[in-house]
């Protein structure tokens, strides 16, 4: 039973209630319990919750204003323009069109290329599960408490994990990166920029919401089943839910009347700070969107009464490998759906698999359907794992095209993730997140060539430059031997006569 | 007629019937005519050809100008121009053993007590809903790999054909599998002692039983010690009936391994074998071949750390028949194809890339399979377009001669939720 959390809960409670606080910057003790009622008293500094402490300090690569012409482009809007432009200026989307001319630009021909929004993976585990996958790097699952809303999957990133080179090499260029699915509440997960950097926060998309990891099904169950503590059940799973909500409601409310009070020009005593519960709180005031590990129609359906009955929105669900089931319940509610074209079976809740699933999903009026990966691999193609339901789906009765199944892993996973403002399109405006492919991206065969993000290029298939590599490999492949490509430094040294150590004596 | 009854059911095979479900097998004849066929044998690439088929096995490969005027067929399929080639045959998974990973008893590919008898065909099961899944990606046959126990030697593999009939292993306990390599406990040193040790008093056992038997010749040959089953296996292992499929990522491990072969004249396929780019021409040169994924490129571990999209292509090129396998479980086997079609956009020629989900597997384990030539098994599949592309499917296919179902539970699934009905979907059948 939720032992931790529980606890945790009613101390929070008894503090509230009997005003019983430490908060550090209400230190007077003269004014406790004396002149807490009355107004227009001399007030302490206000308690105000940082809600971005570890803030972005990404800064946009070197970059030039670019103009690429005569590609097929995919808007993720819904539209294809043949033979069209792009301008990309200042790192935004200027224009999309044909006959587009600019000066003061590099123009790049893009005969027979095919261009799209940069990818966007709203579920991946790179670096809180990077390569190697040896246990000093398993980061990515606090298996600890069915409850751990307190953790931030962005302080467990490994921005060195290759992972993010090769996603880039597929033109993915925003991914959220969550906690695994073991806890009811899995913790915060974080939306990236897919540039190298040494730091998390030189990766932070800037001003992207928050996530919160909630899991439903077999895993809290199991995880936590086997330690004798609920959940075991899924029963238990939805109280286990069902309690933090109600103690994340008592909490917003102290924090609330103390916001209110203190507008009052009252001296109100703050709520102790709690860090599981500012982040429920955040959902509860709409900062933080709802990230649902869950695949089945029921506890969907469930999980979307469960954020009806504590007013807030259920957001997306992840993987909802039964979403096909109830299409029309998910678009009533605007919830997105982010599910993989065909992977199942590993669980009893992945077995209902259909490679339609996202098409039928989709097919729905003000739907949000997504294709995700939550895959190291798969993310290096996105675009291939839209084709296969694409495919699919046209060979059972849809009739689905390039510039619907684009939106799938760019506008739809923008919305997702609340940064359809910036990103997931290619329209004036819009940041220029651009992929270049060598062909059609629904094939096979196809590569990324050039990837933007906001307007610098970070990668090019065909120059070296352009290629970024991660410190772990970095070394790994060095010659032992000295050879004619080894180098230079080297072999000049070796050609020197070894004088110094002999003047040294 | 009978013209009209393979018709008919070749109908439902293209547009959905259910499983077949009897096992006898159709001796009916086949001609297939107009193909594009990739035979992946001496033949090359043939247009407008047609492949004739009678009793299950492929009984001539007509090129354009070959066709007789007249052909004598029970049946005959215009492939209009279409792309036959070979059943692709998967690896390396647990088709038929697993039904769903994470409900321990329906897995059957593993157990503490297995050694290197460990004969997992005996669990197999054909009505597994994986099989007809895995057909729909143009997977007519399977290798079969139990992971076994905690040994070195983890068991035996063992080969199927995707018919989905009582009788479909067609070589069980066909090959012994040793799982090498770094792990968390223990060192990667005793495991590739253990292999050589065992070897090496496999062998001299084997000497010292010939010369024990040669002694005793016309005395008490009742005396002579019967092998043991193990015994019997490591036999087949050093006279090379047996395969030995090595799993090994490092090149240091592999290195070891080739150096077991020539000492002891192993049939040895190097399995993940994820740095064999940095021993290439030795691999070569040993004339060894590599099951390998094509799309596994991430350095998951410090034996890995040369994993790329590239490798299949690189040693293809440096002469090493590549086995293309799926990575995981069992669940997506059939998108074999794609991998291989990521291998040839990584630098694969076509031709290569077929030959690594047919020919070179059945080459490895002895199939009468893997080609479009007189003799083989008709394990034929014809495709709507490129065999390697997202946008082509599977039109038809024939394991044996028999044309088989391309509809699976996830059809099933699907119909029942895009037919509108006023009543609940569970009325939908």
């Amino acid at each position: 039973m939720l032992k931790n959390s529980l606890s945790r809960n009613l101390v929070t409670n008894n503090l509230i209630s009997k005003k019983f606080a430490f908060t550090l910057l209400t230190t007077s003790m003269l004014s406790l319990g004396l002149t807490a009622c009355l107004p227009n008293e001399k007030q302490d500094a206000k308690v105000v919750i940082n809600k971005n402490p570890y803030p972005s300090t990404y800064q946009v690569l070197p970059a030039q204003s670019t103009l690429l012409t005569n590609a097929t482009i995919l808007t993720g809007t819904g539209e294809r323009l043949n033979d069209a432009d792009i301008l990309l200026v200042n790192g935004k989307v200027v224009q999309v069109g044909n006959d587009l001319s600019a000066e003061q630009v590099t123009v790049i021909d893009m005969k027979g290329k095919w261009i799209t929004p940069g990818i966007i993976d709203v579920h991946s585990h790179l670096g809180v599960y990077p390569s190697p996958g040896v246990e000093s790097h398993s980061d990515g699952n606090e298996m600890t408490s069915p409850n751990t809303s307190e953790v931030w999957a962005e302080h467990s990133v490994w921005p060195q994990d290759p992972g993010f080179q090769a996603a880039r090499a597929g033109g993915v260029t925003s991914l959220q990166i969550l906690p695994g699915s073991a806890n009811l509440f899995g913790g915060r997960g974080v939306t990236l920029r897919n540039v190298p950097s040494e730091t998390m926060q030189g990766m932070k998309f800037t001003d992207a919401p928050y996530g919160l990891k909630m899991a439903c099904g077999e895993n809290p169950k199991r995880v936590y089943g086997s330690r004798k503590i609920l959940p075991s059940t899924r029963m238990g799973n939805v109280a286990g839910y069902r309690s933090a909500w109600l103690a994340a409601t008592e909490y917003k409310r102290a924090w609330d009347k103390y916001d209110s009070e203190y507008s009052a020009g009252k001296n109100p005593e703050a709520p102790t700070r709690d860090l599981s519960l500012d982040t429920l709180m955040g959902v509860l005031d709409g900062d933080i969107l709802i990230h649902n590990h869950c695949y089945k129609a029921e506890e969907m359906a469930v999980m979307i009464d469960l954020g009806n009955e504590f007013n807030y929105r259920s957001g997306t669900f992840h993987h909802a490998i039964e979403g096909y089931k109830i299409a029309d319940l998910l678009a009533a509610n605007g919830n997105c759906a982010a599910m993989w074209p065909d992977w199942w079976g590993f669980k009893m809740e992945a077995f209902d698999m259909v490679e339609e699933n996202v098409a039928i999903v989709d097919a729905v009026k003000n739907s949000c359907a997504v294709v995700h990966s939550d895959s190291g691999t798969t993310i290096q193609r996105l675009n291939q794992e839209a084709a296969k339901v694409m495919f699919r789906a046209n060979e059972n009765g849809f009739a689905l095209k390039e510039e619907d199944a684009i939106k799938w892993i760019t506008a739809n996973a923008a919305k997702s993730l609340g940064i359809n403002d910036e990103v997931g399109s290619l329209e004036a405006g819009k940041n220029a997140d651009v992929v270049v492919w060598n062909m059609n991206p629904f094939s096979v065969y196809a590569q990324a060539e050039q990837v933007f993000i906001d307007g610098a290029k970070v990668y090019d298939r065909f120059d070296d430059k352009y290629q970024a590599k991660s410190d772990f490999l970095l070394g790994q492949q060095l010659n032992n031997q000295v050879n004619k490509i080894a180098d230079e430094a080297v072999v000049n040294s070796v050609n020197q006569p070894a004088t110094s150590l002999v003047t040294k004596e | 007629m009978k013209n009209t009854q393979l018709l008919t059911s070749l109908r439902y095979a293209l547009f959905g019937a259910l499983a077949v479900t009897t096992s006898q097998v159709n001796a009916e004849s086949i001609a297939i005519t107009n193909a594009t066929v990739y035979t992946v044998a001496k033949q090359g690439i043939l247009s407008q050809a047609t492949v004739m088929v009678d009793d299950g096995i492929i009984t001539a490969v007509y090129s354009k100008n070959e066709v007789p005027a007249s052909l004598n067929a029970d049946s005959i399929i215009d492939a209009k121009g279409r792309i036959l080639t070979p059943g692709f045959i998967a690896s390396g998974n647990l088709l038929g053993l697993v039904e769903v990973g994470a409900v321990s008893a329906t897995r059957d590919s593993s157990d503490k007590k297995a050694d290197l008898t460990f004969d997992a065909s005996l669990a197999f099961n054909p009505k597994s809903t994986l099989i007809a899944y895995a057909r729909k990606g143009g997977i007519t046959s399977n290798l079969v790999t139990p992971y076994g126990g905690e040994k070195v030697f983890t068991g035996q593999s063992f080969v199927v054909n995707l018919s989905g009939d009582f009788d479909s292993v067609i070589a069980p306990n066909n090959a012994v599998m040793v799982s090498l390599g770094s792990s968390s406990k223990g060192s990667r040193a005793t495991k590739l002692q253990t292999l050589s040790n065992n070897l090496e008093d496999a062998q001299k056992a084997l000497a010292k039983a010939k010369k024990a038997k040669a002694n005793k010749k016309g005395k008490d040959e009742k005396e002579a010690k019967t092998p043991s089953r193990s015994e019997l296996v490591m036999n087949a292992i050093l006279s090379g009936d047996k395969p030995l499929i090595a799993y090994a990522d490092r090149a240091t491990d592999i290195l070891f391994l080739l150096k077991l072969k020539q000492k002891f004249n192993l049939n040895l396929i190097l399995a993940g074998a994820s740095d064999a780019v940095l021993v290439s021409d030795e691999i070569a040169k040993a004339n060894v071949v590599v099951m390998m994924s094509a799309i596994d490129n991430l350095p998951g571990s410090f034996d890995s750390l040369h994993n790329s999209l590239v490798n299949v292509a690189k040693l293809t090129k440096a002469g090493v028949k590549v086995i293309i396998s799926n990575s995981g479980e069992s669940y997506n086997i059939n998108q074999l194809r794609f991998d291989a079609g990521v291998a040839i956009a990584n630098g694969l020629e076509t031709t290569s890339a077929l030959a690594a989900v047919t020919a070179n597997v059945a080459d490895s384990f002895n199939l009468n399979s893997g080609r479009i030539a007189v003799g083989k098994n008709a394990d034929l599949v014809l495709w709507s377009s490129d065999p390697f592309e997202i946008s082509t499917k599977v039109d038809a296919m024939w394991i044996n001669g028999q044309a088989m179902s391309l509809k699976s539970r996830q059809d099933a699934l699907r119909e029942r939720y895009t037919t509108k009905s006023t009543m609940p979907r569970a009325y939908t059948k």
